[in-house]
């Protein structure tokens, strides 16, 4: 006896949606393993979780906050997936767009609103995008490893945080936290429905939007594509891979940057430690499971959003850390990536005579 | 003078953790397997040889654990990566973020706890050399054991039939295939071997460096050693030299911070990294105008044969 996969005669269309929802169900029955393992039960917490999520407010709210930046990282991620790039340091560049906007409100917090909030989107973009340059000019000029570059620069851009927040930005009236002043009222992005959510949510569906079209009905687009598809054949027909890199992942890393700017001018209202709790990290995931489809984005950003939510309930209610946020998040992909050969295989099972 | 000799006793602690985590991914990426896991696998290492030196206050039982558990923790990216063949970057990052999330949500209740680290033994005789004695030969015993790992690695590698048949995985898979070699069993163990040693690797900074648990206790070291598997050329040896180099960097950084220089400890944080990118970048150059090809040709690529497998 033994196991072997084989090749299905058809694949329909529609087959990837159940091996999905075994590889999702494998994920959950894991996390199980995970509470149960430091002494949680995990029916009991996910009744908690459920109800506080889908049930209350307060609930949606947070969702819809959280999948805010997902939905920006994801796409930034994305995009660059296009051309088979990976772009691992959306962490850095969110931290440099956070850093550009804070450098931003605290110098001319004293502007009308509508003059400063598209100032520090501008300065956003320009902070993310530099950051995203770095690994993008390494790359298209002399071939380095994208991943390997823009993943140390995380840690580049969280040593420059931290730089400013314990140093000359942190608040004076702060008893010694490394947290900068408080922006002023014209720095803040408005906020909707009496609750939490924020325009930003409205900028990264936007942006979403925006890049879905350039990507399918523009001629950089096709480029684009055609490059990601077949790199030597988009070379041939005489287009400049190296620039089409560069461009990539200065995109790449403004819509990252803006996931900063909607979060120290939509959530926090001001710069200070852990303003992202791996939105970076996670858009690599959002990309991943969203298969470069702009809905896709949108229902993996909120699936990691129900995570990070569930992850925080956790924590108030049971004294988790959050890092099982990562954990999850570990497990999802692992089951998701090796759940992907079934669509197309089946295992059999050969009786050896 | 003191100054130099301190320096150097704290590069090659500093670069311990590197050399064994490098060594790791030089033995999968050989069989042509990436293992962008080596951050979480060093976590995954360091938590568990803190648990078990709390317990028992064993070394040897420590680091064998964190050897065991790097190994079955690397174990799942076998799994998808080459069992189920999904994409090698994307399975390693999904070890990263498992391993991650496992020293934190384990490691939570372990802040404040401590130990006393292992001891250093000098070796007689060799730790008396002026300027590099103390530093290499008046050390713990995790780094004794790194340089033999080092030598060790080499041997089988380049001077063994078993080696000859690992390099081969990742060259040309499909003639080892042909040849009746199952190169799914040998990327599988090269890698989980790998682990082994990069879960060591994780064990350094917990029971040797600092015995205290910190969240995050590695700090991105994992990524370094990533790149230092390119710098090295996929070779043990050179792998030495481009830890140390490495944990001279970090040591610079460290030694710097004491002598009182007026630079902020963040900016000198960010040293480390800045030049793990230069590196990177210089050797990429040199590599692409000497036209060397040393990296695994088959490298990151799924081996699929036929149908039936």
């Amino acid at each position: 006896m033994r196991l072997y996969l084989e090749k299905r005669d058809h694949i329909k269309a529609f087959s990837r949606f159940p091996v999905l929802t075994i590889a999702l169900l494998l994920a959950i029955f894991m996390s199980f393993l995970v509470l149960w393992s430091v002494g949680v039960n995990p029916f009991e917490a996910y009744l908690i979780v459920g109800e506080e999520i889908f049930l209350t407010d307060y609930g949606w709210q947070d969702l819809l906050v959280k999948i805010t930046p997902l939905l920006l990282t994801g796409a930034a991620v994305a995009l660059a997936a296009q051309m088979k790039l990976w772009n691992i340091g959306a962490e850095g560049q969110f931290h440099m767009g956070t850093f550009a906007v804070t450098w931003g409100a605290l110098n001319f917090g004293h502007l009308n609103t509508f003059s400063l909030i598209p100032f520090l989107l501008i300065l956003s973009i320009i902070g993310g995008g530099l950051w995203g340059c770095i690994p993008g000019v390494l790359k298209s000029r002399f071939g380095v490893n994208e991943i390997i570059t823009s993943l140390l620069l995380n840690y580049v851009a969280a040593a420059w945080v931290d730089y400013h927040l314990f140093g000359d930005w942190r608040d004076p009236a702060s008893n010694n936290f490394p947290i900068t002043p408080g922006f002023s009222e014209s720095a803040r992005l408005p906020n909707y429905f009496d609750s939490d959510v924020h325009a930003g949510l409205l900028l990264a569906l936007f942006v979403i939007l925006v890049l879905t079209f350039l990507l399918k009905k523009t001629r950089i687009g096709m480029k684009i594509q055609l490059a990601g598809d077949n790199l030597d054949a988009a070379r041939y027909s005489g287009i400049s891979i190296g620039m089409l890199t560069l461009i990539i992942f200065a995109v790449s890393g403004a819509i990252a940057g803006m996931a900063g700017f909607s979060e120290v001018s939509g959530v926090h209202y001001r710069l200070q430690q852990n303003i992202s709790l791996g939105y970076g990290y996670t858009g690599i995931i959002v990309a991943w499971l969203a298969r470069n489809h702009p809905l896709g984005i949108l229902l993996s950003s909120f699936l990691m959003a129900v995570i990070f939510v569930s992850a925080e309930i956790l924590q108030i209610e049971y004294g988790l850390p959050i890092s099982v946020v990562f954990l999850y998040q570990g497990i999802i992909l692992f089951t998701v990536l090796g759940s992907e050969i079934f669509v197309e295989y089946r295992l059999r099972l050969q009786k050896i005579v | 003078m003191e100054f130099l000799v301190q320096l150097l006793i704290a590069a090659v602690e500093m670069g311990t953790p590197l050399l064994l985590a490098t060594l790791g991914g030089v033995i999968s990426e050989r069989a042509g397997v990436i293992n962008l896991g080596m951050e979480g696998l060093m976590l995954v290492g360091a938590l568990t040889a803190f648990v078990v030196m709390l317990h028992t206050g064993s070394p040897i039982l420590a680091v064998a654990l964190a050897a065991i558990a790097g190994g079955l923790v690397t174990m799942l990216h076998g799994l998808v990566c080459l069992m189920l063949r999904a994409n090698q970057i994307a399975s390693g990052l999904a070890l990263t973020l498992f391993g991650t999330g496992l020293s934190g949500l384990f490691g939570s209740s372990l802040v404040g706890k401590t130990f006393n680290p292992i001891e250093d033994i000098p070796i007689p005789f060799l730790h008396k050399i002026p300027l590099i004695g103390e530093a290499f030969f008046n050390q713990d015993i995790l780094v004794y054991f790194s340089y033999f790992c080092a030598v060790l690695t080499w041997w089988v590698l380049f001077r063994t039939r078993l080696g000859l048949n690992i390099r081969s995985m990742g060259e040309a898979p499909e003639v080892c295939d042909s040849l009746g070699l199952s190169v799914l069993a040998y990327r599988f163990w090269s890698l989980v071997v790998g682990g082994g040693l990069i879960g060591i690797g994780g064990a350094y900074f917990s029971i040797a460096m600092n015995p205290y648990w910190v969240d995050f206790i590695t700090a991105g070291r994992g990524w370094i050693a990533v790149a230092l598997v390119i710098f090295a050329l996929w070779h043990p040896l050179k792998a030495m030299a481009g830890a140390y180099l490495f944990g001279l960097a970090l040591a610079l950084e460290l030694r710097l911070q004491t002598l009182g220089l007026n630079v902020s400890p963040y900016i000198l944080k960010m040293m480390p990294y800045f030049l793990t990118i230069l590196v990177l970048t210089v050797v990429t150059i040199k590599n692409a105008r000497r036209d060397i090809k040393v990296m695994p040709a088959a490298l990151g690529q799924v081996f699929f044969r036929g149908l039936k497998n």
